[in-house]
């Protein structure tokens, strides 16, 4: 890099603390401008304490940051602002009921009177420029993510900005959203826009970014180096570090990315065709909602030792699908059958009963109470299977509950602290522990390593595999297709609440793409 | 463990600078802070007799309040308590004119069955339209107490009057002294047992049911619980139902104890100082057996004050309305404390 001009990002030994936690620990790094940056690293690495340092929305403990050559004072969004530093947030800030004229007058600067007419003037006129195909009209909750990521991208650009920095961007988008966002960002590049991404898959960062730089446990391990120079193996080392326990080949392949787009995946359990199915669902149809489309005719039947993915662009039906399997929702037409049973008319409790068990979408709200204790939430499932007036020993549930949680290896310090003093991946293991238990038969993962780092991640998926072996049927919803198809027998797309396409391996990813999108292909 | 031992300690440093800032509003009114803590002291505590005073009226707040942290722990903040107590004594004096002259043996049960249903029933309208259409129990409940004050006020100068009272204030004919259940000192082995039986059987209910333990987790997060498979409806309905059964439990209580008979607007802070007491006590049924009494004495004491430091016996109202105002500042207070110490320790 010459150093002509002075760095357009300058951290000097930037502390950040939260109480006794270290979130950012001496960081000192400085970024070329005019080029793509990534930053990678597990959950918790402090990457997002980074973007937010460098927003000025979190004040470090120790250090300075240089913007351009200027020192910011610590802290302030505003000065942030006026120096050209924009930050697109990882969960979308946008008021869902503004339009999306208003979002950008409000996010930018904002404060004078103004008509509707004048303000969707004055914005569509924006979109248009950055090539946005939005209606400024629109309100934000009537568009789908990419474009909601589109306007935060927009609402972003209304000031002149030097530095954009994009907090796991690609999370919430379709490959193929996720292709278009790297040609904007591309775009933007050229336009002179230096441009830090926040990232977690190691194949993203390959193909979109000039320099990477991994932080691990708030401490800057390597970078910025230039991507050219390193491959997916390194990096994976670099973001787990050494002390993690090996990853089986396949795991690695999927968090890396490193296979080819053409997944050769064999079934590992002799999951018998002739098997009765342990779910059946019969053109089951449901009633709307507000959580998604309803159901059209969807059929679907999963073995005994199948796991069973469903992919999909996020709100395609697959809530809706969840909901409608626990009985959460109602089902106006067709049947659902368990383990061979009617269930289409019983309600979750009997479903339970006769081995259903269910990783819900949101850990934090339909997965724990946060604010109850362990054993609390532990207990749950195996109370709510017997009577309200049962008797309970909570000593006993007590014991029960930490034997199960040392086997799912969750890191605690006592069985009566809160649920929500875990971090995200040991929550989760939490919910497995209760979810995954000997007498369950059809096991529904909903996203169950969204937010996880690479360690919880291939905890979990082992966690499947496992159950596969047992005979167990796996329902896996996942928006991330690497997942879906390094660990599936089979993947159904849902598209509308429909399902679009049925793929067996090796999987084609550009046709299950296509489906994801309702591009016709040959289907 | 740890969490409880906080909760008492935090109940009692609000109690605490409650009492000191009504010392300090009462001494700028012109008032001693030195003799209202003293009448406190001594009318709730010290003084001969003064736990027999706290007894009489921290029995029923006792059986009123564990009520109130039943439905409460489930999520629903069932704030009828009062008009439940005053159905609950309502339906009890009925029976008691209807059996009048048979065994005691036969009307005292009868009467207790009736006061009981007739509080889990005005609990239970709430409940439904609740549970059903999602009508906010706060402001059903709370109305709830006003029709139940006035149902009393026709009861009592109605169907149920008293033709030999003074006219001062609408009562119902006293109870035939075989049926009450205590004097008018208001403590007796029967009330004491049933505030135990109570005790015990909610405490069991809370602590060692599967109910007890899925209403404690559905308050706190019913999607949670939905999403396991419970029936929110039928831990809902049953909460309501019986903390409006206690409710009318202390009701007759009063009615056949201490009072003896109705009168119209009796214990009309009852219902509040018994969701003041299970607040107090963090919803624990132990700690509103202590909070009980406490608030017990402060009432026992409300007859000293005027005695000994010359301030109206209303001042405890006042004292009672600060102890709450802190307790339910508690959660917003707390977070900004804490938030305050992570940033000045950072």
């Amino acid at each position: 890099m010459s150093e002509t001009t002075p760095p357009v990002l300058d951290c000097h030994d930037v502390t950040v603390r939260f109480g006794d936690v270290v979130a950012l620990s001496d960081v000192s790094i400085s970024f070329a401008s005019g080029a793509i940056h990534a930053v990678v690293g597990q959950n918790g690495a402090g990457k997002t304490t980074f973007a937010r340092v460098i927003a000025g929305l979190i004040d470090p403990n120790e250090g300075s940051v240089r913007i351009s050559g200027r020192d910011m004072p610590k802290g302030s969004v505003n000065d942030a602002r006026r120096a050209g530093v924009e930050l697109v947030h990882q969960s979308f800030a946008l008021p869902p009921s503004f339009t999306v004229a208003e979002a950008m007058q409000f996010g930018g600067a904002g404060g004078k009177l103004y008509t509707r007419n004048q303000l969707e003037r004055r914005w569509q006129a924006h979109l248009d420029a950055l090539n946005i195909n939005v209606k400024a009209g629109q309100r934000i909750r009537d568009l789908p993510v990419e474009s909601q990521q589109s306007v935060e991208i927009a609402r972003a650009l209304v000031t002149d900005a030097k530095l954009l920095i994009l907090d796991e961007p690609t999370a919430v988008l379709s490959p193929e959203g996720t292709e278009k966002l790297f040609e904007r960002i591309r775009h933007l590049k050229s336009a002179g826009v230096t441009i830090i991404l926040i990232l977690h898959k190691i194949r993203e960062v390959l193909a979109i970014a000039d320099t990477v730089s991994v932080l691990r446990g708030g401490k800057l391990v390597e970078g910025p180096v230039a991507c050219s120079g390193v491959d997916a193996d390194k990096l994976s080392e670099l973001i787990i570090g050494p002390s993690a326990r090996p990853l089986d080949e396949d795991d690695r392949a999927a968090l890396t990315g490193s296979a080819s787009s053409l997944h050769t995946h064999v079934g590992v359990s002799g999951n018998d065709v002739g098997a009765p199915p342990i779910l059946d669902m019969k053109s089951v149809s449901s009633a709307p909602d507000g959580d998604g489309p309803p159901l059209g005719d969807v059929s679907l039947a999963i073995r005994p030792g199948e796991i069973v993915g469903v992919a999909g662009v996020e709100g395609n039906g697959q809530r809706t699908l969840v909901r409608a399997l626990s009985a959460l929702t109602e089902v106006q037409s067709g049947t659902i059958a368990l383990d061979g049973k009617q269930v289409t008319t019983m309600p979750l409790q009997g479903r339970r009963i006769a081995g259903l068990r269910v990783i819900p979408f949101e850990r934090n709200v339909e997965g724990l109470s946060l604010t109850s204790s362990l054993w609390e939430n532990w207990s749950a499932r195996k109370l709510l299977q017997g009577s309200l007036l049962s008797w309970i020993r909570p000593s006993a549930l007590r014991s029960e509950c930490k034997s199960a949680l040392d086997t799912w290896d969750v890191r605690y310090a006592t069985v009566v602290q809160r649920a929500g003093s875990l971090s995200g991946g040991n929550a989760q293991k939490v919910i497995l522990s209760r979810e995954m238990d000997e007498d369950a038969r059809l096991i529904i993962a909903a996203q169950p390593t969204r937010g996880l780092d690479i360690g919880a991640t291939a905890f979990v998926w082992d966690a499947l595999d496992k159950a596969r072996r047992r005979n167990c049927g796996i329902l896996l919803i996942s928006s991330d297709l690497d997942e879906i198809m390094d660990i599936c027998d089979r993947v159904v797309v849902m598209l509308s609440g429909r399902i679009a396409g049925t793929f067996e391996p090796p999987y084609d990813i550009a046709r299950i793409g296509a489906a994801m999108t309702g591009v016709a292909h040959d289907r | 463990m740890t969490d409880s031992l906080v909760s008492i300690a935090r109940a009692l440093v609000f109690i605490v600078v409650a009492l000191v800032l009504c010392a300090v509003i009462f001494s700028i009114a012109g008032f001693s802070a030195e003799l209202m803590f003293s009448a406190i002291l001594d009318g709730a505590f010290l003084r001969n007799g003064a736990l027999n005073h706290a007894l009489r009226w921290g029995l029923p707040l006792f059986i009123t309040a564990v009520g109130v942290a039943i439905s409460f722990r489930a999520g629903y903040f069932n704030i009828g308590a009062q008009g439940q107590f005053y159905v609950g004594a309502i339906c009890a004096a009925f029976v008691a004119e209807w059996t009048s002259g048979a065994p005691a043996f036969v009307v005292i049960p009868l009467c207790f069955l009736a006061g009981m249903i007739g509080g889990a029933l005005w609990a239970l309208w709430p409940g439904l339209l609740r549970l059903r259409s999602g009508a906010d129990e706060v402001i059903t409940t709370l109305m709830g107490n006003f029709l139940a004050g006035l149902l009393l006020v026709y009861v009592t100068s109605g169907p149920l009057k008293d033709q030999s009272g003074s006219g001062q204030q609408a009562s119902s004919r006293p109870l035939d002294a075989a049926y009450r259940i205590s004097n008018s000192l208001g403590v007796s082995p029967t009330i004491i047992a049933i505030a135990v039986i109570v005790g015990l059987s909610m405490w069991l209910l809370v602590n060692r049911t599967s109910f007890g333990m899925m209403s404690g987790l559905a308050g706190r997060n019913p999607t949670m619980v939905t999403w396991q498979g419970a029936k929110l409806w039928k831990v809902g309905l049953a909460s309501f139902i019986i903390s409006g059964a206690l409710a009318g439990l202390a009701g007759t209580i009063e009615l056949m104890g201490p009072n003896g008979r109705l009168a119209s607007g009796f214990l009309p802070a009852h219902g509040f100082t018994a969701i003041l007491i299970a607040l107090v006590a963090n919803l624990s049924i132990l700690g509103s057996a202590v909070a009980a009494l406490f608030f017990g004495g402060l009432a026992s004491a409300a007859l000293y004050l005027p005695v000994i430091a010359g301030l109206p016996s209303s001042a405890i109202d006042i004292i009672n309305a600060a102890i709450a105002l802190f307790i339910t500042a508690r959660s917003q207070l707390i977070d900004r404390i804490m938030r305050f110490r992570s940033r000045a320790n950072g």
